[in-house]
């Protein structure tokens, strides 16, 4: 993803100018804090969009302040947005920082991997109970979709610790398994038979 | 000053060859209006733990203190006494009486410490008012959904006034989304009420909701856990987090 994505399937919903699409994405998303984009990003979004065809713009407002170019999405702009919706999204739990960290603390004997791991749970359940307060200050009748998000995020961290759980108490038996090596290929010119 | 404070708690099941530690030199305290959540698992001492506090069980070594009194000097009546209007206690299976009303099984600590049922049932009307069963007053607990069972119960265990309130897995016997509005009651008990809440719970979703965690392992503890970080750094993880699910 994808701030184009967003960009152009926001344009699909009506033209817009740059200041209105960050305000739509940062509703969307729920709050800068969540994923702050900022306006250089949305206009050079735009900008790279406008060049490959896929936003062209609309009309030009001029209020009192200086003038806005409304941008609309083209037939191919629509197109590109209805590949992206017939795509699937790939997850990226196998690229972990913590699992990074676990194993160079076994291969390098240079932390205690309990030690490790307690840290994590830490912070963990301290992230849970964030979302757990926001959520609790959240209207189901009216925000919904912003509960979504924490949902899934607490649904993570959850799996997350249970992860935690588990690798503690297989600690003693991975650290007498020899750890993943690369393997090792002869250099130079194989050998003539 | 602490409402809880235990002394190296030791509770040994058994004697000799057979004997088995389910609780070890334990040394913590719970302050009033504080909701703690204890973690660990199966057979960690956890129920042990709430047990002792609760004064359900005596123990083979060190001391609970609770309010001031240590419970091991108490007479058996003066611990009675204690339990029936000190500490709250909810279960996990509610242990509601089928054939009683809410208002009746809500009344029932009172009625049965000698008072008047009228003002008993008034209290309890109250009550069950303030955990939002203000409808299902006359209800008895086979028309009542499991949720609003446990926040009988809850009820149940505020209705003398109780500094404590001991919570023994009370969401284990509810579906998740029960389950998130009772550790939410029970924040609500703890925050608004001002009553210390002790729960056991095997769910980080549920624990989540207290204040503070500690974890314990053969009847040790081997980790508390400050919930509520004031530091935005928290914050911060939390809003990465979310950003990236967004992703």
């Amino acid at each position: 993803m994808s701030v184009r994505h967003a960009v152009l399937g926001l344009l699909a919903q009506r033209p817009r100018h740059g200041y209105e699409l960050r305000a739509a994405f940062e509703a969307v998303v729920g709050g800068e804090e969540n994923w702050d984009v900022k306006p250089a990003q949305i206009y050079t979004t735009l900008a790279r969009l406008e060049k490959s065809g896929l936003v062209a713009e609309d009309s030009i407002e001029q209020d009192a302040g200086p003038e806005k170019r409304i941008y609309a999405i083209t037939a191919e702009g629509l197109q590109t947005l209805r590949e992206w919706f017939d795509a699937s999204i790939a997850s990226e739990h196998q690229r972990d920082e913590f699992y990074i960290k676990l194993m160079l603390g076994l291969v390098a004997d240079a932390a205690d991997p309990h030690q490790l791991i307690h840290t994590q749970r830490t912070h963990l359940f301290q992230e849970l109970h964030t979302l757990t307060v926001q959520r609790s200050r959240v209207d189901p009748k009216k925000e919904l979709a912003r509960i979504l998000l924490i949902d899934k995020a607490a649904m993570h961290l959850e799996a997350d610790l249970r992860w935690l759980d588990m690798t503690e108490a297989r600690l003693d038996e991975i650290k007498r398994q020899p750890l993943p090596e690369p393997e090792t290929k002869p250099r130079g010119r194989p050998k003539k038979i | 000053m602490p409402l809880i404070q235990t002394e190296n708690l030791t509770k040994v099941y058994g004697k000799g060859e057979a004997a088995v530690v389910a609780l070890d030199h334990v040394t913590m305290s719970v302050n009033p209006g504080e909701f703690v959540a204890v973690m660990g698992p199966s057979g960690c001492g956890k129920s042990t733990l709430l047990h002792l506090l609760g004064g359900l069980d005596r123990p083979t070594e060190g001391s609970v203190m609770i309010d001031g009194s240590s419970l091991s000097t108490l007479s058996d009546n003066a611990l009675t006494q204690i339990r029936r209007r000190r500490i709250g206690f909810v279960f996990q299976f509610f242990n509601l009486i089928p054939i009683l009303s809410s208002i009746e099984n809500v009344a029932l600590p009172l009625i049965l410490d000698g008072k008047n049922s009228a003002p008993a049932k008034q209290k309890a009307t109250e009550w069950l008012r303030k955990v939002g069963l203000g409808e299902r007053l006359g209800n008895r607990p086979d028309q009542l959904s499991a949720g609003q069972q446990q926040r009988v119960a809850i009820a149940r265990a505020l209705v003398t006034d109780p500094m404590l309130v001991l919570a023994d897995e009370p969401t284990g016997n509810l579906d998740s989304r029960a389950s998130d509005e009772i550790a939410a009651l029970l924040a609500q008990v703890a925050k608004e009420w001002g009553r210390a809440v002790f729960m056991v719970t095997h769910d980080p979703r549920i624990a989540a909701h207290a204040d503070r965690i500690v974890f314990l392992k053969d009847g040790k503890i081997v980790n508390e856990t400050r919930l509520d970080a004031k530091d935005d750094r928290n914050n911060e993880a939390v809003a990465s987090k979310l950003r990236a699910l967004a992703a």
